[in-house]
Order: C-alpha cells, then sequence, then structure tokens
C-alpha cells in the first residue's frame, strides 16, 4: 500500500513518515501543493494525507483539483482547524476522512488502512481468502489463525492482491503501490518478493496472469 | 481559568422616558419662553389699553372744559356766570364723580353733580400757583368730596380783567377708567391663554417630530445589535447624517479588528498546532516517554488551545453583528460530513429541517453546536440519528435524537454542569455538549436533554430566529 503525505512542516512530515512506514505503508512526501497535485495526478496512491495550510497552493483547491479531473483516490485531511464549519469545507471539497492536530500516530494509521479498505468496496475489516484473512483494522496477516510474519514489501505486495482478490492486479500497478517514487524499481524485484509469498502463504496462491499481473487465489490449482 | 461566560446585558431596560431626554429639555424650554413672551405682551396690551381708554377719557373731559371755558362769562358782580347750561348728562348725576367746576378770584361755578361741595384740587393746580396754559388742560389725579377717586383735567385761564387767572376743573369717576379696562383685561388673557395652549400644542408636535430620526436611529441601532442589520442607513437628516457616518465607521472599524484579533489568535492556535502534533508523534517512540507525563502536558496545550480559540471567536459575541444562518444548508453539510467520518458505522440519518428555516447566529457557530450535538449522536447510536428544526414561539428549536442508550436525569444534569474546570472536562461524552450550552447561552439559547422517542438521548437546543 503506497501512501502520498503532502505536509510542509518538515519536522512533522518526518515524524509521521516514519510512523506510516513502520507500519509497512509506502510513503511519497509532498511539500507543497503544486507538487503534491502533480503526484496525486500522475501517480498511483491508495490513500492521500492531505495538509490544508500549504504553501503554493492550499490543501482544499488541491483535493477540488483532483476532484474536478475524476481522481477518485481517498484523502484524509490533517489540519490544526478543529471548527466543524472546517470539517463541512473540507468534506463539501472532496475529502474522505479528516484529522485534527495533534493527532495520536495509531489513529492516523487505522482510519487510513479503512480508507483503503472502503476504496476497494469491503465493508468489514476482515478480508479473508482462503486460509488468509486480513485485518483492515490492525492491519495484520493470519493464515489458518495464526499470526502471519511478513516483511514491510511482502505486506505490501499482499495486502494489495488480498485487498483485489476478486480480479488481476496489472503488474504495474502492483510496483506503483509497493516501491516509493524515489526507489530503483529492480523488474525482478517483484518476482523475487511473490516467490518469497507463495511459500509464506499455502495453500493459497499467487497465479500469475502471462503479461497482465497477479491474482490472489484462495486455494490450491485444480 | 473558569470557564464562566460574560453574557452581554439587555440595554432595553425600563428606562425613565422623560427624565433628562431632550425632548423634555426642548419643551420645558418652548413653555418657558412662550410664558414670558405672553406675559411681556399682556403686560404692554395692558398699558396701551389703559392708556387708550384714558386718553379716551381725558377728551371727553377736554371738551367739556373747552365748552366751559368758551362759554364763560364774568358778570359785572364778579360772578362767574355760563351763557349755556353745560350740565348735561353725566355731569347732571349727583355724586357720579363726573363733575366741574370753574375757579376765579373767589367767584366758584360748579356742576349739580357736586351738590355744592368743593371740588379739590391737588396743590399744584391751585390758583395762581403756577403758569398758565391756556390751550391744554393738564391731567391729575384727586378725590371728590365724597371720597372716591377721580381723573382730573385742570386748565388754568390768564387773567384777563383783573380777576385773577381762572381755572376749570373736569373730573371722571376712576371707575369709568379701570373698568373697560378690567373687561378688556379679562378678554385679553382668555385669548392670550388659549394662543399659549395653541403653541404648546403646536411646539410639542415640532418637537416630536424634530426629534422622530432620532427614535428612528435607536431602532437602528437596536436592529444592528439583534443582528438584523449591518450598518445604520445612511438617508438621514442633514445634522444626524455625520453622526451616523461615524458610527458606521465605528462599526466596521470594530468589525476589522474583530477579524483582525480573531485571525490573530487563529494562525498562533494553529501555528502551534503542528509543533504540538510533531511533540506528540515523538513522544509516541518507545522509551521517550514511559510514564506518560510529557503526553499529558501536550494534551493539555492542546486543550487550552482550543479552549481559547473557541473563546476568542465566541467572545465578541452580543457586540458584533450578527447573521443568519440557514438550518437546511448547515444541516445538509453536516449530515455529508457525519456520513464518512462514521462511513464504517453505516448510520441511517433523518433530517427533517424545512428550507427557510433559519437563526440569528453565525454560521461557524451553528455548525459547532450542531456539530457537537451529532457527534454526540453519532457515537452513542445503534443505527440511527434524527436531526429535525422547527419554529417554536420566538426562536427555533433543534432536535438531535439517537437510539443509543441515553442518559439519566443526573447524567445529563452533570454534563451540562457549568463552571467546570477545563482540565475536569474531558473528550467523550459531554465535552461537546458542554460547548454547544456555552455557546447557546451566548445567543440567549438553551440546551435541554431528555430521553427521546428513540429511546436514547435527545437534546433539543433552542436558538435565537
Amino acid at each position: 500500500m503506497k501512501l502520498l503525505l503532502i505536509e510542509d512542516d518538515a519536522a512533522l512530515a518526518a515524524e509521521i513518515a516514519k510512523a506510516l512506514r513502520a507500519e509497512n505503508f509506502a510513503l511519497d512526501h509532498a511539500i507543497n501543493g503544486e507538487d503534491g497535485q502533480h503526484l496525486g495526478e500522475t501517480e498511483t496512491y491508495d490513500a492521500v494525507v492531505l495538509d490544508l495550510g500549504l504553501p503554493e497552493r492550499d490543501g482544499v483547491s488541491v483535493l477540488q483539483a483532483w476532484r474536478a479531473a475524476g481522481r477518485t483516490l481517498p484523502v484524509l485531511i490533517l489540519t490544526a482547524r478543529d471548527g466543524w464549519s472546517d470539517k463541512v469545507a473540507g468534506f463539501k471539497a472532496g475529502a474522505d476522512d479528516y484529522l485534527v492536530k495533534p493527532f495520536r500516530v495509531e489513529e492516523l494509521v487505522i482510519r487510513l488502512r479503512a480508507l483503503v479498505r472502503r476504496a476497494s468496496a469491503h465493508g468489514a475489516n476482515r478480508i479473508a481468502c482462503g486460509p488468509l484473512a486480513y485485518d483492515a483494522g490492525l492491519g495484520t496477516f493470519e493464515r489458518d489463525g495464526l499470526p502471519l510474519k511478513l516483511t514491510g514489501l511482502e505486506w505490501r505486495v499482499l495486502s494489495c492482491l488480498i485487498l483485489r482478490k476478486d480480479g488481476i492486479v496489472p503488474r504495474g500497478q502492483l510496483i506503483e503501490r509497493v516501491y516509493e517514487g524515489d526507489a530503483e524499481v529492480d523488474s525482478n524485484s517483484v518476482e523475487v518478493i511473490i516467490t518469497r509469498l507463495r511459500r509464506k502463504i499455502v495453500p493459497a496462491r499467487i497465479e500469475s496472469v502471462r503479461g497482465i499481473g497477479y491474482q490472489l487465489l484462495p486455494g490450491e490449482a485444480s | 481559568m473558569k470557564a464562566s461566560s460574560p453574557r452581554p446585558k439587555p440595554l432595553h431596560g425600563p428606562a425613565r422616558p422623560h427624565s433628562g431626554s431632550l425632548q423634555r429639555r426642548l419643551i420645558v424650554a418652548a413653555l418657558v419662553l412662550v410664558t414670558i413672551a405672553l406675559v411681556v405682551a399682556g403686560i404692554a396690551i395692558g398699558f396701551i389699553l389703559h392708556r387708550f381708554v384714558r386718553g379716551q377719557l381725558d377728551s371727553r373731559l377736554d371738551s367739556q372744559i373747552v365748552a366751559i371755558a368758551s362759554s364763560l362769562e364774568r358778570g359785572r358782580d364778579g360772578r362767574l356766570a355760563l351763557r349755556r347750561n353745560l350740565d348735561g348728562p353725566p355731569f347732571d348725576r349727583e355724586r357720579s364723580g363726573w363733575s366741574w367746576q370753574i375757579r376765579q378770584g373767589d367767584a366758584t361755578l360748579r356742576s349739580s353733580s357736586l351738590e355744592g361741595h368743593d371740588l379739590p384740587a391737588p396743590a399744584e393746580h391751585r390758583q395762581d400757583s403756577r403758569t398758565p396754559h391756556p390751550d391744554h388742560p393738564q391731567p391729575a389725579d384727586g378725590v371728590d368730596p365724597w371720597g372716591n377717586t377721580v381723573i382730573l383735567r385742570i386748565l388754568t385761564l390768564p387773567d384777563e380783567a383783573g380777576a385773577g387767572n381762572a381755572t376749570i376743573v373736569a373730573s371722571a369717576p376712576m371707575a369709568a377708567l379701570s373698568g373697560p379696562v378690567r373687561e378688556a383685561g379679562l378678554t385679553l388673557a382668555l385669548i392670550l391663554s388659549i394662543l399659549g395652549l395653541c403653541l404648546v400644542v403646536g411646539l410639542v408636535a415640532q418637537v416630536r417630530l424634530g426629534l422622530r430620526p432620532l427614535e428612528r436611529l435607536r431602532r437602528d441601532l437596536g436592529e444592528i445589535r439583534a443582528g438584523k442589520r449591518a450598518q445604520v442607513p445612511e438617508k438621514q437628516p442633514a445634522e444626524i447624517r455625520p453622526l451616523v457616518r461615524e458610527v458606521n465607521a465605528l462599526l466596521s472599524q470594530n468589525a476589522v479588528n474583530l477579524e483582525r484579533a480573531r485571525t490573530h489568535v487563529a494562525n498562533l492556535a494553529h501555528g502551534l498546532k503542528t509543533p504540538l502534533a510533531t511533540l506528540t508523534m515523538a513522544l509516541g517512540d518507545a522509551g521517550k516517554d514511559p510514564d506518560g507525563r510529557l503526553s499529558a502536558l501536550v494534551s493539555g496545550m492542546d486543550a487550552q488551545i482550543r479552549h481559547h480559540l473557541r473563546r476568542a471567536r465566541t467572545a465578541a459575541l452580543g457586540g458584533a453583528t450578527r447573521e443568519r444562518t440557514d438550518l437546511a444548508v448547515s444541516a445538509a453539510g453536516l449530515r455529508t460530513t457525519f456520513a464518512r467520518l462514521y462511513a464504517d458505522k453505516g448510520i441511517a440519518f433523518t433530517v427533517e429541517v424545512s428550507d427557510g428555516i433559519a437563526v440569528a447566529c453565525d454560521g461557524q457557530d451553528v455548525d459547532e453546536m450542531l456539530g457537537n450535538l451529532i457527534d454526540n449522536a453519532c457515537r452513542w447510536c445503534r443505527a440511527q440519528v434524527w436531526i429535525a428544526a422547527a419554529f417554536s414561539g420566538q426562536g427555533v428549536t433543534i432536535t438531535v435524537e439517537d437510539d443509543g442508550p441515553g442518559l439519566d436525569e443526573d447524567a445529563a444534569a452533570r454534563v451540562l454542569g457549568r463552571g467546570r474546570r477545563l482540565d475536569e472536562t474531558v473528550p467523550g461524552h459531554g465535552f461537546g455538549l458542554s460547548i454547544t450550552t456555552e455557546l447557546a447561552e451566548l445567543y440567549g439559547g438553551s440546551l435541554h436533554l431528555d430521553r427521546g422517542t428513540l429511546h436514547g438521548l435527545r437534546a433539543r437546543l433552542e436558538l435565537p430566529a
């Protein structure tokens, strides 16, 4: 899962980035509205954390520009303005959630996971695929009821696949949702991660669809 | 730091309407002036009247004297005689005060009304006492033989035949002067009184009419206070227009200052929140804040900032211009907001707010009051939140109800309890409700909690329409 953080305060952005990466999220960071809007329009993100008071272009206008251009990516507004009027204005501009500074990082993470889950049209927090289950509230995987240990990259790939378990995830999209913007992506590295994951999740399996991408399936091939 | 709320005092007390009023001052001044003018006019007219009547009497006496002088004869025996009878009315009526008398040397001739008594002339007109005035009879006051005051005219003729000066005296009773003067004076007084009354009525009407723009100005200012107007209309009489311009300039200045102060406070508050957020996250790292004391300090700071930011926003209520807020618009925006914020709860919102229901409160404050109530309802409901607004009496009643566990009476009273210290109010059930109560009371409204038809908490917020 990859997020876009648009926040001009360097100290806060560093803390948020540290906390979110610790929760396995991939993260791109923009320090002003202009860059943020551009990234949101050109890259693929599972969710955006948007500060409202931004230099060059304020958060609400960035959000309105995305919505006007038909970008439906989930947006969580992060702001110091805690009046209900401010919240109403944020939601009217097209926000999906709203968090007031100062906030607890746990709440930010829970809200982001819920946003991503809802964007993938899942009603409940628990998403199952055969023996495999993902808890969108806690961000944890289980296999046959037991916790599954995953590295950050593995978690990103698997969460992406399980949220879209009813379809094929194109390879390019998977790479975009797993690697951060400035990472050097080796064309084989996704293949390596998938191979490691396949061993961890049996009997569930990840099927490669040649020339398209990958799909998570609940059981053995018949 | 007490969370007390200074409430604006009503200005429309039972004022004494005329005490020290301009109207009274003008009317009293006009009354004094009219009274003085009428009294002076009365005295002057009375004086003129007196002189006129006296002149009439004098000319009558003078013509009698002239008639006597022209028909006066002196016999060889030294006796005085008249060529014709000049004892016509009223000089023939006995003791009437109308009389005449001629004296020359020892000889005396009298009108019959004197019945042979002497008409005493004042000392200065006694025979030979002064140079004769053959042309003009002289005025004098005297007393007739019966003690009545009379008006005298005295003509002294020069000595012609060595018999000494001849003095002719004619008298008229004082009553002939005072009677008509008194009669005319009474009529005059009546006419002047009626004139005075008309003037006073006219003056009162004039003062009322003249001061009417001030009354209108008072109403306009009252409407500004009630939030129905932002400025006083400039269409005013020339004398008041500069005052109105100054008041409007003051109002604008006040609004600008208020807005600037609010912006500064908001900037300060929001500027502090980002570092606070950073601090909160940094303290979240393992080992940095083992006993949670630092985190508690940070949340205390956050609570203080929120509290004072809200106070800064609402402190100027009551004095400043208030706008009207359409509840349907406000409720619709909040419904969208809460549907997203509580997306996972799948709450069924029912909003029954007709178009056109508005309250005389600032839009942000309405959002704040209503938002806190709906937030509370969303937090505690099972599946339903019901929002309604309707006119009730002078104001509007907004009802927010949920199907949650509700509150018993004691708990409701505790939640709404005032005068609590800030650090005693913890976020959760009631924090938002006490904010709503505080705001509602600033607007002269109120918040009541009870159990509604959905069996959960029902909050009824009354606000001025």
